[in-house]
């Protein structure tokens, strides 16, 4: 029976037809990856209807190198302009940009590409034979152990920066304030909307991601005339990266095997952290990429490395992003329960094809599930050869001058941001997300904590405050569960401990 | 094993279904002239809305004549999309899907310059009857078991809920209203939360649509307690109504198609026409089984007629909790 089922699905699986459906996903995904404010989603939710009318194994395998090259193709963006291409790859700005600047674009998006497909592929793996155990774990996350979750990964984000924890921290604050405009999730009045109607809906994520990121940056470019403070902070920038345009030579920019060895460290890290993290319902690939990169530093030899252009800091960041593609769908094969916005798509797709998503669907649809493992499997091998081919040209266009770079970057942001929600007030945010882009940046503030504590808050709010109705408003139901209490006191451990061995380094 | 052959079948179908969408036929005596028609909807892509509507986007322009398109706005929590279709010409090429929350309760609660009276129904998707559910393995598995055990301690169970004065939690206020019962509120960020929560025991109950259930209910994992309608599910046959168990609590949900007030009444009575002719069409028919739409369209007439009980209804309720005066 099984044997029967598996040699059904390899012939399934491996027809021309399908192998083209996920090429050209792939080319799809990792080109709208790039493009920052478009990402893997946004194509399958517009290619949904288009499910309708293939078979199975094409559609899924179509979604499925969609999806899986957007993953990477936003680290492209993020390492080549210092942009997100999409949220997950906010993590992999920090060190990938830096990397750039430094000259070496070439060995930071190589970094991306293998950490990401390592990721991703045991994560395959994980859903493949470890769904249903891991799914369970993934159910015993409540309110409770969800805010414990979150209050780690920000407690450990803001107290990244050395020397600048207390920025840090304040940039959390300031990213979870802005995640409070518009309507409360759990009384449903407005808040911090001004009474400007248009905010009633909150800030979207990728107007903000976009904005404080990408449009900072060219902002700060046009200033350098004008303004004196921002003169000197862009010429440091123009400085490093103009000193390569005309000798920057692609020969001394390879990864060796050594360099990237020296990441392995980070990509475990990133590849556990992402797997567990994407099969808890809700979590996100941007938490899992954050948390990956909080963990790789707290953990490198060379920590004062990060946020300097560290391959490590790119592998952990994107290995933690990318490991979440496969466990994600882990709660929708177990229970059907869709735990992320990607996993809620591929429920539509699967519904569309007349498969009900939960645990019967693996033996009601046998072939085309151990299709879907199949191609879930060499959707990365495909990823993994077309990128490597791509990656030198992507190397080369990240060089281009940064004046000419830059305002296509920006006019693709704000075209991909509008088309994203349909909406002029996202492109406004998007705008205005600069200025205050640019303000942070001329005080050196650190962006990070400030992005994650704005993809966090709502999560955070909406589980301390079930915590508190759930635990009849008690503030000791916080620590009603073992999970809990085990990741606050990994927290406080980890804060103690190292700060008393950086302290003892110094 | 033909899944060869289904592929090239698969291809030749999406050739087609592009070429239907690039080259609208055109139909004679048609009020509409030959720019697209847009269905723009107040929610994200991928959902139930967002489903449905494609499956009229995909067969109505054979019928209606232009190409329609799907637009999702779900800025500042779908009113975005409202305002647009309100400020767009009023000559029915933009259409407004939507169920009753960001238009009858938006009209209600939030700060919008229109009423209720500035949009036509043009045509009913479906109805959506609230279902009360939980876990297969919690003590209250009937409405009875919840009454009672509300009544023994009220104010102790915990019930899960998408977000607040939502489809899925005006018929919760509107059953402790009619019972004097009290439940804890928890509002979660939507049908998937609220089910992990009662599977990993972090909460009693909650509601639901009962497409999203019909499966583990039918596998016994999840037991549907009641559904707020006149009349049984049909996805779920064996779950009582509320009304069933005595308590008369009716509210079902659904999804319509409006325009404008101002849109002339022969243009709306052309689309509600091809609308429903399209949707009759034996390929809207197949697509609503497979996706488990439950499409039983309603003319305009029935439309409007439970639109005005739905605004009735609302506001009674936002008037009783407090939410308006």
């Amino acid at each position: 029976m099984f044997m029967e089922s598996f040699v059904d699905a390899l012939y399934l699986a491996f027809s021309p037809e399908v192998i083209l459906y996920v090429a050209i996903g792939v080319l799809m995904g990792v080109t709208l990856g790039a493009i920052p404010g478009l990402s893997g989603d946004m194509a399958i939710a517009i290619l949904l209807p288009i499910v309708f009318f293939l078979e199975p194994a094409a559609a899924l395998g179509l979604l499925t190198g969609i999806y899986k090259g957007g993953m990477f193709g936003g680290s492209i963006s993020a390492i080549s302009f210092g942009v997100p291409g999409t949220p997950g790859s906010a993590a992999t700005a920090i060190d990938g940009y830096q990397a750039k600047l430094k000259g070496y674009p070439n060995k930071a998006l190589n970094t991306a590409l293998y950490s990401s497909v390592i990721g991703d592929t045991t994560s395959d793996f994980v859903l493949i034979f470890l769904a249903l155990p891991l799914a369970i774990v993934a159910l015993t996350f409540g309110p409770v152990e969800f805010f414990a979750l979150y209050a780690f990964s920000l407690l450990l984000i803001s107290a990244l920066t050395k020397g600048k924890v207390a920025k840090g921290v304040a940039m959390a604050a300031l990213g979870i304030l802005l995640a409070m405009i518009g309507r409360d999730p759990i009384g449903g009045s407005l808040r911090l909307t001004f009474g400007i109607p248009a905010l009633s809906g909150g800030l979207a994520l990728i107007p903000v991601l976009v904005g404080i990121f990408a449009v900072s940056e060219l902002i700060i470019q046009l200033g350098r005339a004008w303004m004196a403070r921002a003169q000197k902070i862009a010429d440091e920038t123009r400085k490093r990266a103009e000193s390569l345009l005309g000798d920057y030579d692609p020969a001394k920019d390879k990864l060796s095997f050594a360099e990237f060895r020296a990441t392995w460290r980070a990509t475990s890290i990133g590849t556990t952290m992402g797997t567990l993290i994407g099969a808890l319902p809700g979590a996100g690939s941007s938490l899992a990429a954050f948390i990956s990169y909080g963990l790789a530093q707290r953990f490198s030899r060379n920590r004062d490395e990060f946020g300097k252009g560290s391959l490590e800091g790119v592998a952990a960041a994107e290995a933690g992003n990318s490991a979440t593609s496969g466990s994600t769908l882990i709660p929708l094969f177990a229970f059907g329960i869709p735990g992320s916005a990607t996993a809620a798509l591929f429920g539509a797709a699967f519904i569309l094809m007349g498969m009900t998503p939960g645990p019967r669907l693996i033996y009601d649809h046998t072939e085309v599930i151990y299709a879907l493992f199949l191609i879930l499997i060499y959707a990365n091998l495909i990823n993994l050869v077309f990128s490597h081919f791509l990656l030198p040209l992507y190397s080369k266009i990240a060089m281009i001058q940064s004046r000419i770079l830059l305002p296509i970057v920006c006019v693709l942001a704000i075209l991909g941001t509008f088309a994203a929600g349909n909406s002029v007030i996202d492109v406004w945010v998007l705008l205005f997300a600069g200025l205050l882009g640019v303000v942070l940046r001329l005080y050196s503030f650190p962006l990070a904590p400030l992005i994650l504590g704005f993809i966090v808050a709502p999560g955070a709010e909406r589980a301390l405050r079930q915590s508190l109705l759930i635990g009849r408003g008690e503030w000791t139901h916080l620590f009603s569960s073992p999970i809990a209490i085990g990741l606050y006191a990994t927290a406080a451990i980890m804060i103690i401990t190292f700060t008393f061995v950086l302290r003892e380094r110094k | 094993m033909n899944h060869k052959t289904t592929i090239l079948n698969g291809t030749a179908a999406t050739a087609a279904a592009a070429m239907m969408a690039i080259a609208p036929t055109l139909v004679a005596a048609s009020p509409l002239g030959s720019d697209p028609i847009r269905l723009v909807i107040p929610f994200g892509p991928g959902g139930g809305s967002d489903i449905t509507a494609r499956v009229l986007s995909a067969t109505a322009p054979e019928f209606c004549g232009p190409r329609i398109d799907v637009v999702s706005m779900s800025g500042a929590a779908g009113l975005e999309a409202v305002n647009f279709v309100r400020n767009a010409e009023p000559n029915g090429h933009t259409l407004l899907v939507t169920d009753y929350g960001p238009i009858v309760t938006s009209g209600f609660v939030d700060d919008v310059d229109w009423s209720h009276d500035d949009w036509q129904p043009v045509m009913n998707f479906t109805e959506w009857l609230p279902t009360v559910y939980t876990r297969n393995d919690h003590e209250i598995q009937t409405i009875e078991d919840w009454v009672a055990a509300a009544e023994a301690e009220p104010g102790t169970i915990t019930f899960g809920h998408a977000s607040p004065l939502g489809l899925v939690h005006l018929p919760l206020i509107l059953f402790e209203m009619e019972t004097g019962l009290e439940n804890v509120h928890v509002p979660t960020s939507g049908g998937g939360e609220t089910r992990s929560l009662i599977m990993g025991g972090h909460i009693d109950l909650g509601m639901t649509l009962p497409p999203s259930i019909a499966s583990e209910v039918a596998s016994g994992e999840l037991t549907a307690l009641g559904v707020f309608s006149e009349e049984r599910s049909p996805v779920l046959p064996d779950t009582p109504t509320f009304r069933e168990a005595g308590y008369d609590v009716v509210l079902p949900a659904w999804l319509m198609i409006f325009a404008t007030s101002d849109v002339p009444a022969e243009t709306v009575e052309f689309l509600q026409d091809c609308f429903m002719e399209a949707l009759a069409s034996p390929t809207a028919v197949a697509m609503s089984d497979r996706v488990n739409a439950g499409i039983e369209p309603m003319t305009a007439a029935q439309s409007t007629e439970l639109y005005r009980g739905t605004v009735e209804s609302i506001g009674n309720i936002l008037r009783d909790i407090g939410e308006i005066d």
